[in-house]
C-alpha cells in the first residue's frame, strides 16, 4: 500500500513539482543509490566501510575528466566510470578483507581520505575547485539540462540499481553473503570462502556508487573534493543504518528522511551532524534494526539484545562481587 | 644539517601529542578491541574547555599565566576525564559484545561530540590567548622554544606516570589482567567495569592535557582538530604495538619524525597521504606493530 | 508497526511542502546573498551578510523601493563549489531579482555559471580571482579589484619599498591564492636580480607548518609572502617568527582580517598585507562605518563597505530600471555611471570589472592595520 503510494509520488514529483521540489527528488535518487551500494557492504556482507565515498568520487571524476578534457559523451563514461571504480574495489580490497572487521573501518576511512586528498592535490583532478563545467548528457540531439529530465535520468539508474539489488539479494551470492552474516566459521565450514564473497560485496558496492557519481557529475556540472570526504561517507552509512541494514526499503525511506529533513526544517540543517551523532547512537542502542527493517537488521538486533544481556550481567556480577 | 635537525625538533613535538593521544586508543583497543573514534573529539573538548577555563580566568584577574595554565590544565583534564567514562557508560558498555554496532555507536559519539562544540563554541576557529612567548633555548639557526621543552618534557613525566601506574599498582594489575581476559579477571573478584571506566578516564585525562597543550602552541582551535589527528594518533598506536604502552609512545614520536621529514623534504602536502599510507601498510604487512601488541584474546 | 512508523515519518517530512507557495504580488523583493556562514571563513560570511541586511534595512525605512520592500536571502556557500552551487540553485528558484555577495573565489565561479543560465545579476564583493569576469558572462560584475592587479602591485612593492632580491611565495593551492600567487611571480620573474627562491602550497585546515616554514627559512629570503586565507595566514605568520625564518614577512588580501592579527599575537608587528583599502581608510566608508557600528555593535569587517556597495548597486538598478525583471536589472548594472559608494565612485568596464581599482600595503603597528604605500 506504502510502495503504491511513493511509487505514484515519485512520478507525479516531476510532473507537478517545482524546480526545487524535483530537485531534492533527484538528490533523494542520488543517495538511494548510494544506500543501496553500501547496502550490499555493510548490509549483505557486513563489512563496516567508512571510506564509500571514495568511489562515489572515482566514479564523478572519470565521467567529469572524460566529458570536460576529453569531449566524451556522457554514455561511454558510464562504463568507465563503473570499471574504475570496480578496479579501485579490488585495489583496496584486496589487501584488507583478510583484516580484523575494526582494523578494516579504519583502514576504509584512510583509504577514502587518500582519495579525497589526491583529488584536492593533483592540478590532473583540478585541485581544491575540482571539475567545473561538465557537459549535461544528451540523447541524440535532446539535451538533458531540465530538472525534469534529470530527475528521469535518475529514477532509470535507480531502477535499474534497484532491480540489480533485489536479485543479488536472492542469489547465491546473497545467500552466501547471509550464511557469512549468521554465522562466519559455519559458513566457512560449509565450503564458503568469507574472503572471496566480501571482496565480491566490496566490488559491487564500488560499482554501484560509481554508477552513482558519473550521474552526480553531470547534474552538478561541477565537482570538488568536498562532496567526497569523510561526513560524505557517514551521510551515506547514516541512510543505511536508519533506513535499516539490508532492507531495501528501508533504503528509500533512510535515503528521503536524510535528504528531505534538512531541507523541509532549516533549524534542523544546522544542528543535522549534531542530530546524525546522537541518531547513530540511541539507534544502536534502541532500534539497531532500523526504520523497515529486514532479516539482516534482524540478526543485528539479536547480537545488540545478547551483548546488553551479557553486559548487564556482567556489571552486576562486578557489583556482587566486589573485593579490592 | 641544521634544517635536518630543526625538522627533528619539529616532528619531536608533534609526536609528542600524537603520542599522548596515542595512549588512549591503545588502552581502550587493549582491554575491549574498540577503535574508540571520539577519542581525538575528547582531545578538541579538552582544547575547548581549556579555552574556556582561561577566558574565565581571565575574567577573574588571575595574572599569572603559570598558575592560570596549571589550573586551566587540572579542571579541563578532570572534566574530559569524566566525560570520557561518561562517554563509556552512554555509548558504548552495552554494546561491547556487538562489534558492528559498538563500532557505528563510536561514529555516533564522534560526530556528537564534534558537533556539539560546532554549536556551542564556533562554526569556524577560535584563538588561544598567546600566554608564552617563543623565547627558548637554541643552538646555531635551531629554534627551540621553551613551550616545545615543556610539551615534551611533561608528555614524558605524563606517560611515565602511565607507565608507572599500569606496572606497578594494583588498579594497574587489573588493567592488565583485563586485557588478558576479562571472564577470568571478573572470576578473580576485578570490577572490570570500573576498571574499563578507569581507562577511558586515563586516557581522556591525557587527550585533554594535550588539547589544551596545543591551544596554547599553535593558537588556533577548531571543533574537527581531533578528527585528523585522531586518525593519526591511531595510526601511531598500531605502529608501536596496540594495546602496547611504550609501543604508543615510540609510534607517536616515530610518526611525527617522519611525517617532519617527509613533508620538508618531500612534500608537505602528501603529509597525510604519507601518515594513512604507513597506517595501511603497517596492517597489511605487520599488524602486531613495532613491539608487539597487546589486545585482549575474545570479545 | 514499520509501515506505520514510516507513514508517520513520510507525513512529517512532507508537510512543509505543502507551505511552500510562490511570491505575491506586493511581497518583498529578494536579493540574494551567498557567503561562508559554516567553516573557517565564516567571519567574513557573517560581516558581508550584515553590510547587506544594513543596506537592506536603510532603503526600507525610506519605504524601499518601487512601493515595495526589500529582503535579504543569505545562504552558506561555505566557500564551496558544491555548495555554492546548490545554493545558487535554491536562490533562483526562490525567486531572487538579483544577487550580490560572495566571498571564496573557488565558490563564486562555478555558481556565477548558474546564475548566467538563469539570466540573474550577480554583483561579487569579495571574490577577486581573474576568471570570474573572464568568463564573459553579461550578468557578471564585481566592486573588487582583481588578483592580476593586487599581484603585480604586490611585486612591485616587494621590489621597490621592501627592496627584496629574494622573494618566497607560499599558496594553500585554492583558485584565489593560486591565482594571485602566480600573478605575483609572473610579475617578478625576469626582474633583474630578482628571483623567486620558493614556489609551494600548504594544505588548508592544516595547523603546523614548521616543516614548509623551515624549507623557507633554508633559503634566506628577503620577503616570504603568503597568498591563501587569515586562519593559516595568521599560523603561519606566527610560526614564521618563532622558527626565526629571516626576512620580512607579507600576506595578501585575504588576511586584511583583525583575526589574522589576534592569531598571530606579538608575531603580527611588522607583518605587511596588500589589499584594498579597508573602510577605515577611506573618507568616503566613514559613513557607512559609523551606521555599521550603531546597527551591529561591532566593527565592520573588510569587505562589509564592498558588500554594502554591491547591495546598493542592486537597489539603485532596480530603481533605474523601474522594474523587478532580471534582465532589465542587468541592463541597468551595466550601465551603472559613476555610483557613489562607501568605497568611492564604482564604474563597471566591458568585462564587469570595477574601473580604477586601489591597491595600498598595510603594516600591522600595535596589533592594528596602518597604511603604508598608495599605489
Amino acid at each position: 500500500m506504502l510502495a503504491v503510494a511513493a511509487v505514484l509520488a515519485a512520478i507525479a514529483l516531476p510532473i507537478f513539482g517545482s524546480p526545487y521540489l524535483i530537485d531534492v527528488g533527484t538528490q533523494v535518487l542520488i543517495y538511494v543509490m548510494l544506500g543501496l551500494g553500501l547496502n550490499v557492504v555493510v548490509g549483505y556482507a557486513g563489512l563496516l566501510d567508512l571510506g564509500y565515498a571514495a568511489f562515489f568520487a572515482i566514479g564523478a571524476y572519470t565521467t567529469a575528466l572524460l566529458m570536460v578534457r576529453y569531449h566524451a559523451a556522457f554514455w561511454p563514461t558510464l562504463p568507465v566510470a563503473a570499471l574504475a571504480a570496480a578496479l579501485s574495489g579490488v585495489i583496496i580490497g584486496t589487501p584488507t578483507l583478510r583484516m580484523r572487521s575494526d582494523y578494516l573501518a579504519i583502514v576504509t576511512l584512510g583509504f577514502g581520505e587518500i582519495v579525497r586528498i589526491a583529488a584536492t592535490n593533483l592540478s590532473f583532478t583540478g585541485g581544491p575547485e575540482g571539475v567545473y563545467g561538465i557537459p549535461h548528457p544528451k540523447i541524440g540531439a535532446f539535451v538533458l539540462r531540465s530538472p525534469q529530465a534529470l530527475y528521469v535520468l535518475g529514477m532509470a539508474f535507480v531502477v535499474l540499481v534497484l532491480a540489480g539489488s533485489y536479485n543479488l539479494a536472492r542469489s547465491r551470492l546473497g545467500r552466501a553473503w547471509l550464511a557469512i552474516r549468521e554465522d562466519e566459521a559455519a559458513a566457512q565450514a560449509a565450503g564458503i570462502y568469507p574472503v572471496y564473497f566480501k571482496l565480491m560485496a566490496y566490488v559491487l558496492g564500488a560499482v554501484f556508487a560509481g554508477a552513482a557519481g558519473a550521474f552526480f557529475a553531470v547534474k552538478l556540472t561541477a565537482i570538488n573534493p568536498s562532496s567526497f570526504t569523510f561526513i560524505q561517507s557517514v551521510t551515506i552509512l547514516m541512510v543505511i543504518i536508519l533506513g535499516g541494514m539490508g532492507s531495501l526499503p528501508g533504503v528509500i525511506l533512510g535515503a528521503a528522511v536524510i535528504v528531505i529533513l534538512p531541507e523541509a526544517l532549516r533549524a534542523f540543517d544546522q544542528v543535522r551532524m549534531f542530530a546524525f551523532g546522537i541518531g547513530l547512537i540511541v539507534l544502536m542502542l534502541v532500534r539497531p534494526q532500523g526504520l523497515w527493517p529486514s532479516r539482516i537488521g534482524q540478526i543485528e538486533r539479536r547480537v545488540v539484545a545478547e551483548s546488553e544481556a551479557s553486559v548487564a550481567a556482567g556489571v552486576a556480577a562486578d557489583a556482587a562481587a566486589t573485593t579490592e | 644539517m641544521q634544517i635536518a635537525l630543526q625538522q627533528l625538533v619539529n616532528g619531536l613535538t608533534v609526536g609528542a601529542f600524537y603520542a599522548l593521544i596515542a595512549l588512549g586508543y591503545t588502552m581502550v583497543y587493549g582491554i575491549i578491541r574498540l577503535i574508540n573514534f571520539a577519542h581525538g573529539d575528547i582531545y578538541a573538548v579538552g582544547a575547548f574547555l581549556g579555552l574556556s577555563l582561561f577566558g574565565l580566568l581571565a575574567v577573574l584577574h588571575v595574572g599569572n599565566p603559570v598558575v592560570e595554565t596549571l589550573l586551566a590544565l587540572i579542571v579541563s583534564m578532570g572534566a574530559t576525564g569524566l566525560l570520557g567514562v561518561l562517554l563509556y557508560r552512554a555509548a558504548y558498555r552495552p554494546l561491547l559484545h556487538a562489534r558492528l554496532s559498538i563500532l557505528i555507536s563510536a561514529i555516533g559519539a564522534s560526530l556528537t561530540l564534534e558537533y556539539g562544540l560546532f554549536l556551542i563554541y564556533s562554526p569556524s576557529f577560535l584563538v588561544y590567548p598567546h600566554l608564552f612567548g617563543r623565547a627558548g633555548p637554541s643552538w646555531g639557526s635551531i629554534q627551540v622554544s621553551w613551550l616545545q621543552v615543556l610539551i615534551f618534557a611533561s608528555s614524558m613525566v605524563l606517560m611515565g606516570a602511565l607507565y608507572l601506574l599500569v606496572h606497578r599498582t594494583k588498579v594497574g594489575m587489573a588493567m592488565r589482567a583485563l586485557a588478558i581476559n576479562q571472564d577470568a579477571a571478573r572470576l578473580m573478584g576485578i570490577n572490570v567495569d570500573r576498571v574499563i571506566a578507569l581507562t577511558f578516564f586515563l586516557g581522556s585525562v591525557l587527550a585533554a592535557f594535550a588539547g589544551v597543550l596545543t591551544g596554547l602552541y599553535y593558537s588556533q582551535i577548531s571543533f574537527l582538530m581531533g578528527f585528523l589527528l585522531g586518525l593519526k594518533a591511531f595510526t601511531a598506536a598500531v605502529l608501536g604495538g596496540i594495546g602496547n604502552i611504550p609501543g604508543a609512545v615510540l609510534g607517536g614520536f616515530l610518526l611525527g619524525v617522519l611525517e617532519s621529514l617527509a613533508a620538508g623534504y618531500f612534500s608537505s602536502r602528501w603529509k597525510d597521504v604519507f601518515a594513512f599510507a604507513i597506517l595501511i601498510i603497517i596492517l597489511v604487512v605487520r599488524p602486531r606493530g613495532l613491539l608487539g601488541e597487546r589486545v585482549v584474546e575474545r570479545m | 508497526m514499520r509501515r506505520v512508523i514510516s507513514a508517520i515519518v513520510l507525513l512529517v517530512l512532507f508537510m512543509p511542502f505543502t507551505a511552500l507557495g510562490a511570491g505575491a504580488q506586493g511581497a518583498p523583493i529578494k536579493i540574494g546573498v551567498p557567503v561562508p556562514l559554516s567553516g573557517g571563513n565564516a567571519k567574513m560570511g557573517n560581516d558581508i551578510s550584515q553590510a547587506a541586511t544594513l543596506a537592506v534595512e536603510e532603503w526600507n525605512a525610506k519605504g524601499g523601493v518601487l512601493g515595495r520592500k526589500l529582503e535579504i536571502v543569505a545562504f552558506d556557500d561555505a566557500c564551496d563549489a558544491q555548495q555554492s552551487v546548490t545554493a545558487a540553485h535554491k536562490l533562483v528558484d526562490g525567486g531572487v531579482v538579483a544577487v550580490a555577495g560572495g566571498y571564496c573565489s573557488s565558490a563564486a565561479i562555478p555558481a556565477s555559471a548558474v546564475y548566467h543560465d538563469a539570466g540573474v545579476a550577480f554583483v561579487a564583493d569579495a571574490s577577486s580571482n581573474p576568471k570570474l569576469t573572464d568568463q564573459g558572462f553579461e550578468n557578471v560584475f564585481r566592486v573588487i579589484g582583481r588578483d592580476d592587479q593586487q599581484g603585480p602591485y604586490a611585486a612591485g612593492f616587494m621590489m621597490n619599498t621592501l627592496k627584496a632580491k629574494k622573494i618566497a611565495i607560499i599558496h594553500d593551492n585554492t583558485l584565489y591564492a593560486k591565482g594571485l600567487a602566480d600573478a605575483t611571480k609572473a610579475a617578478l620573474e625576469g626582474k633583474p636580480g630578482v628571483q623567486v627562491v620558493f614556489f609551494d602550497a600548504v594544505t588548508p585546515g592544516e595547523k603546523d607548518f614548521s616543516a614548509v616554514l623551515t624549507k623557507v627559512k633554508s633559503l634566506s629570503p628577503d620577503v616570504t609572502y603568503y597568498t591563501g586565507y587569515y586562519p593559516e595566514g595568521g599560523l603561519i605568520a606566527k610560526q614564521f617568527k618563532d622558527l626565526g625564518v629571516p626576512g620580512k614577512f607579507m600576506a595578501g588580501d585575504a588576511n586584511n582580517d583583525p583575526t589574522f592579527i589576534s592569531e598571530a599575537g606579538p608575531a603580527s608587528e611588522g607583518v605587511y598585507v596588500t589589499s584594498t583599502p579597508l573602510p577605515q581608510d577611506q573618507s568616503s566608508a566613514k559613513s557607512f562605518i559609523d551606521r555599521y557600528k550603531k546597527r551591529w555593535n561591532q566593527d565592520p569587517g573588510p569587505y562589509s563597505a564592498l558588500e554594502y556597495d554591491a547591495v546598493n548597486v542592486v537597489i539603485n538598478a532596480i530603481k533605474q530600471s523601474g522594474s523587478t525583471d532580471r534582465a532589465a536589472i542587468i541592463k541597468a548594472i551595466t550601465g551603472t555611471k559613476n555610483y557613489q559608494g562607501a568605497t568611492g565612485a564604482i564604474n563597471f568596464d566591458k568585462k564587469g570589472d570595477r574601473t580604477s581599482v586601489l591597491y595600498i600595503t598595510y603594516i600591522i603597528k600595535g596589533g592594528k592595520f596602518v597604511p603604508v604605500g598608495v599605489s
